[in-house]
């Protein structure tokens, strides 16, 4: 058994609002471990930003715990880089907040940009990169403080479908080669098969697991698992839980 | 700018012809602008020259130059500009200063912004004249009384637009930050303050109309000195000359103002930019 890094026990959430009570996620258990890259879907407006945020730690559970071993950096479905910000400031900010913007940080947090193809770009601004090149300097950003897991939120679904493609593949080989844990929550079944290891499928509100299959594809990358012959087999199953 | 002229040589013929054309419109429309001042000067000295309209109520741009060379003479042109000038910047600074660290506070504590919301909209509303005695009372008739109507009519706006640029901040972004530990100071710090730059200029836009219009308001209620003051007295004793020639000074004022505020604008943006 690996080390678990994630651990939803029995976790409920409900929001109070002058209206009412909505309980948005119910009686939610999983783990993650480490290493591992698990895609969580269900029907849009089910709760699952609710559920990253019990995971950062920005929300606490009305019932249940959220364990947490190490710390996390999050991904947005928009880039959110800081216009004002060069690339390599932009990429330093985990840094600055965390208190760990030593030499020793800033040249680790630079070489992963230079590793993945944004050297040229570190003086820029953000405006003068496209849409792709935006999404992954999000993501060598949110590595930059090198945190035990990722929360992904719906990290490609502003992007157009060329680039999606190409950013999720981009995506994938920079999480599986620096061996990060992953979160990915998305509504998006195809993405959610070519990247993960484990896919969790949600009902809707409130939100509960209904499903949980491990992929059987092996180490092979995303565009290679739309190709697969499995690939199909599984978006049948996923979309009928989804939908059932 | 530099970038453009690096490029030129690589330019079609027929960008070039574009940017020519568009060089062109500029000019002209340079021109036409201070052809509609010489225009617009030269009918007014006409009409008075040839007496269609009595220079006595209307003054002339002549009379106002000989107005302009005796207060020169006399010493006292740049006495009362002096004076204006010092009390608007005085009111505009504490009105830009203190409206911004108000609306820094109503930032960070959501109850105090929701318990002064209804205050800051009726001083909003309030027109400031009406404060015209007790300000005499309490603050005597010297420049300190001046000074405080200008940051009076300033303040409540820097504390709107500031409080909502403040609040306009990308929540996403927000959250972006909490993810990474980020606390309320470092939001501030990292997040808010540089995105309400823009904010900032334009709000010192405002706040300079407006500490114009309180220092001269507080001039015409309460004054012994200053371009208001030259304006209400010789308003009083039939001197249009001197009721324009005031005018003119402000308007040349105001506008020097706004054209520092705008290169400001310029250094600031281009620092981020580039």
């Amino acid at each position: 058994m690996k080390k678990e890094i994630l651990t939803f026990r029995t976790v409920t959430y409900t929001y109070h609002t002058a209206d009412g009570e909505i309980t948005a996620i119910d009686n939610l258990t999983f783990s993650i471990g480490e290493g591992e890259f698990v895609a969580m879907i269900g029907p849009s407006g089910c709760g699952k930003s609710t559920i990253l945020s019990l995971a950062a730690g920005l929300l606490s559970p009305s019932a249940g715990d959220v364990v947490c071993n190490g710390t996390v950096g999050y991904m947005l479905q928009r880039d959110e880089l800081f216009p004002w910000r060069t690339i390599e400031k932009n990429i330093r900010l985990p840094l600055e907040i965390k208190k760990q913007d030593t030499t020793d940080h800033r040249v680790k947090a630079k070489a992963l940009a230079v590793k993945y193809g944004l050297g040229e770009f570190l003086q820029s601004y953000p405006s003068r990169l496209s849409g792709g090149m935006r999404q992954r300097a999000a993501l060598i950003r949110t590595l930059a403080s090198d945190p035990d897991v990722l929360l992904l939120d719906e990290p490609f679904s502003a992007l157009d479908y060329q680039t999606r493609l190409n950013v999720t593949q981009d995506v994938s080989s920079i999480i599986r080669r620096e061996k990060k844990t992953a979160l990915l929550i998305t509504h998006d079944i195809s993405e959610a098969i070519s990247l993960a290891d484990r896919v969790i499928v949600l009902t809707g509100r409130p939100a509960h697991i209904s499903h949980m299959h491990e992929m059987d594809f092996g180490e092979i990358d995303p565009l290679k698992r739309r190709e697969n012959r499995a690939f199909s087999k599984w978006f049948e199953i996923l979309w009928k839980e989804l939908n059932g | 700018m530099k970038h453009e002229r690096n490029l030129k040589a690589a330019y079609s013929a027929e960008h070039a012809l574009f940017l020519k054309k568009r060089r062109r419109r500029q000019t002209l429309i340079r021109l036409l602008r201070v052809g509609l001042l010489a225009l617009l000067l030269a009918m007014w000295e006409l009409v008075t020259a040839l007496g269609w309209a009595d220079s006595f109520l209307t003054s002339s741009p002549s009379r106002i130059i000989k107005t302009l060379l005796s207060l020169y003479r006399d010493g006292t042109l740049f006495y009362h500009i002096g004076v204006t000038l010092w009390e608007t910047l005085a009111g505009f600074a504490i009105a830009v200063a203190a409206g911004c660290s108000i609306a820094l506070l109503l930032w960070w504590s959501d109850t105090l912004q929701r318990v002064l919301e209804p205050y800051i909209v009726i001083l909003n509303a309030l027109p400031k004249i009406a404060m015209g005695p007790l300000i005499i009372i309490w603050f005597g008739t010297g420049s300190r009384a001046i000074v405080f109507m200008a940051v009076l009519v300033g303040i409540i706006i820097v504390i709107m637009h500031m409080l909502s640029a403040f609040l306009a901040a990308d929540r996403n972004k927000v959250l972006l930050l909490r993810s990474m530990g980020a606390g309320k100071g470092q939001i501030l710090i990292k997040l808010v303050l540089p995105s309400s730059l823009a904010a900032f200029i334009s709000t010192l836009k405002i706040a300079v109309g407006m500490s114009w219009i309180g220092s001269i308001m507080g001039e015409y209620i309460v004054s012994k000195a200053g371009l208001g003051y030259l304006i209400v007295y010789g308003g009083q004793v039939f001197k249009i000359d001197l009721v324009m020639t005031a005018t003119c000074i402000l308007c040349v004022l105001a506008a020097g103002m706004y054209f520092l505020i705008v290169l400001l604008e310029k250094i600031l943006v281009k620092n981020k930019e580039d």
